[in-house]
């Protein structure tokens, strides 16, 4: 066999399947921390993406000037953005319906305000010059952009990781997670660590959109879809768990891809039975939220 | 009986049997007045094709479309108290239905009643994920059933998301087809009215109250011995049909269907209309019926901002004090019942 018999078609699928599933990871995991931490099931958050691919579009150059520009602006619209989402759903605290509309609200304003700016057509983001080729995997043209995209995508992913279980931060998150009201007896600021979630997991959606513009581009309605995914793969990855969200997002990222090239059509029911299988497996609604 | 129970009895409170009195006298005259309106308000609606032009009485008919599935949203949120966000995924389940049988049949009853079928049958089987979860991860369980029903649709319906076109409906048999959006208004006017009939008795059965009890306090209904996942179960089946039904005025309304209408914006208005109705099946169709004129009317003379509007009515619906209009209301329902 060797390396000529692993390289096939479907192997190559699946590649973009990994790539698509971080992509899918990096956003989710925002979401799914914030739910934990703040349960706040944040509609803006396909959204935040869909800034972020218009950053891309807006500043890319064709250079590594460009994509650092977009970058930039990424982390600065992100925290700003994760901050009036924080602000936004502070006065409605213990009330997640009317969270969920105000997030509601401010995705639908924000939508009319992209197609109004950006027009309604989907638009194309080209990635840095240096990776826009393709390179030649076993006799199979691959773009180098999305290997990249996978590297980094894994660097931000055990960053992230590193983060939330191993630092002191990330200690402080998982308190307020696990028992909000014992976090808050023993001293932490859980309001400050819910605005912090927030600003983090805004900044990742957006980061995440520049680095993902030229796989997933900027259209009206990519927001509703990446908002979709990303909560499936919460739910089937156990709310507010990290680890759990990477295994998912890999695995809706290969059924998207592999699953659509192996059986067209039968993505939705085989998302809908891993959604089925996620719950009944795990426990009761008393206990939603905890991290798996 | 009470003598011996309260040997030295205390002095009543003054104010408090007042005040329940006022309250309940002008309840029992909100009461009164209520079919006064009601009766107005549909000799009214009878009226409106002779009275506004024919752009006015199709969006008027839509509107009519999302107050049914507005109900449909309702008897979850307002009875059971679980928000769904999915509700036009059955509606498109039941507009497929009815488009396919008009290859065989142009009867609107006859598709009326298939689609409300279809949109039990499918309620049912997807309401099986949903019915595990509560509150907010119910609605985001539900939100992601209802997308995941409208990508499906663009694989698996006919015409794919190009959608399909449908002949006019008849409304009996022996009568011409509805062309004219006056007549298929008063058609889905009737449908609308027998619908709302049947949910508004249907909000008066033992089985309302159980559900109520599940949005109050499910540990005490579960110790009553009720099976409230079934209950919420057959809740979401029931909305399902009522969606399904929607979907087939839908039909009848634009002869055209189309993956988009189980788009997420019309589930999140048919929750929004509910959740302004707090709790009242009247409430929610009135307020779909505002939702729809101010996204369709209104953004049409905004040029087209209409999502903005929608946006900033759903910020109003956050950060108003509903809840103390949503507490007169509940106090009103608890007196009828």
């Amino acid at each position: 066999m060797g390396l000529s018999g692993l390289v096939n078609p479907y192997t190559i699928t699946a590649l973009d399947g990994v790539a698509y599933g971080l992509l899918l990871f990096v956003i989710a995991a925002g979401l799914t921390l914030i739910f934990g931490v703040a349960g706040v099931f944040s509609m803006a958050h396909g959204t935040l993406y869909l800034a972020g691919a218009y950053i891309a579009w807006h500043l890319a150059d064709g250079g590594w000037a460009g994509l650092g520009l977009a970058l930039a602006a990424a982390v600065l619209i992100g925290a700003l953005g994760g901050a009036g989402l924080a602000a936004a759903v502070r006065p409605l605290t213990d009330r997640p319906l009317d969270q969920v509309l105000a997030t509601l609200g401010l995705a639908y304003i924000a939508a009319d305000g992209f197609s109004t700016v950006f027009g309604a057509e989907p638009r194309s983001v080209d990635p840095p010059r240096a990776l826009a080729g393709s390179v030649s995997l076993g006799g199979y043209q691959y773009p180098v952009y999305r290997l990249g995209f996978i590297a980094v995508a894994a660097l931000i992913i055990v960053l992230l990781i590193w983060l939330v279980e191993r630092s002191r931060t990330g200690a402080m998150v998982r308190a307020v997670v696990a028992d909000p009201g014992m976090a808050a007896a023993t001293g932490l600021c859980t309001r400050r660590t819910r605005a912090a979630v927030l600003v983090g997991g805004g900044v990742l959606a957006v980061t995440a959109g520049v680095l993902g513009a030229p796989v997933i581009g900027p259209a009206p309605g990519v927001d509703t879809t990446i908002l979709v995914y990303s909560l499936i793969v919460c739910v089937v990855g156990g709310l507010g768990s990290i680890r759990g969200a990477l295994l998912a997002a890999l695995g809706v990222g290969q059924v998207l891809t592999l699953g659509v090239a192996l059986v067209p059509g039968a993505a939705a029911f085989v998302l809908a039975a891993a959604m089925l299988v996620a719950l009944s497996v795990r426990h009761r609604p008393a206990l939603a939220g905890r991290p798996a | 009986m009470t003598t011996i129970l309260t040997p030295a009895p205390a002095p009543a409170p003054a104010p408090a049997p007042d005040t329940a009195t006022t309250q309940h006298r002008s309840v029992s005259r909100v009461a009164r007045l209520v079919p006064v309106a009601s009766g107005i308000v549909v000799v009214a609606a009878v009226a409106l094709p002779w009275m506004v032009n024919a752009y006015v009485v199709s969006l008027a008919a839509t509107a009519l479309v999302m107050a049914v599935l507005a109900m449909s949203a309702q008897l979850l949120v307002g009875l059971a108290g679980q928000p769904p966000l999915g509700q036009a995924a059955y509606l498109l389940v039941g507009a497929y239905t009815a488009a396919t049988l008009a290859t065989l049949t142009n009867l609107g009853p006859v598709q009326l009643l298939a689609a409300t079928a279809a949109g039990a049958v499918v309620a049912a089987v997807t309401g099986l994920l949903a019915v595990r979860v509560r509150a907010t991860t119910f609605l985001m369980v539900t939100f992601g059933i209802g997308e995941l029903v409208h990508a499906a649709a663009g694989q698996w319906a006919p015409g794919g998301s190009e959608g399909t076109h449908t002949a006019p409906v008849v409304a009996l048999p022996g009568l011409p087809p509805m062309v004219r959006p006056g007549w298929v208004y008063l058609y889905v006017l009737a449908c609308t009215l027998i619908i709302g009939a049947a949910v508004i008795v249907l909000t008066r059965t033992r089985f309302a109250l159980l559900l109520r009890g599940i949005a109050a306090h499910e540990p005490r209904v579960q110790a009553t011995g009720h099976h409230t996942s079934r209950l919420l179960l057959a809740a979401y089946t029931l909305a399902g049909a009522i969606a399904g039904a929607a979907g087939a005025l839908l039909v009848a309304v634009t002869r055209y269907v189309s993956p988009a209408d189980a788009a997420m914006g019309i589930s999140a208005l048919a929750l929004a209309a509910a959740l302004i109705g707090s709790g009242s099946m009247i409430g929610a169709c009135a307020s779909a019926i505002l939702l729809v004129a101010a996204r369709d009317w209104a953004g049409g003379l905004l040029s087209g901002h209409g999502s903005t509007l929608l946006g900033l009515s759903f910020l109003a619906l956050a950060y108003l004090p509903r809840h103390r209009l949503a507490g007169l209301v509940s106090r009103r329902d608890r007196e009828r019942t």
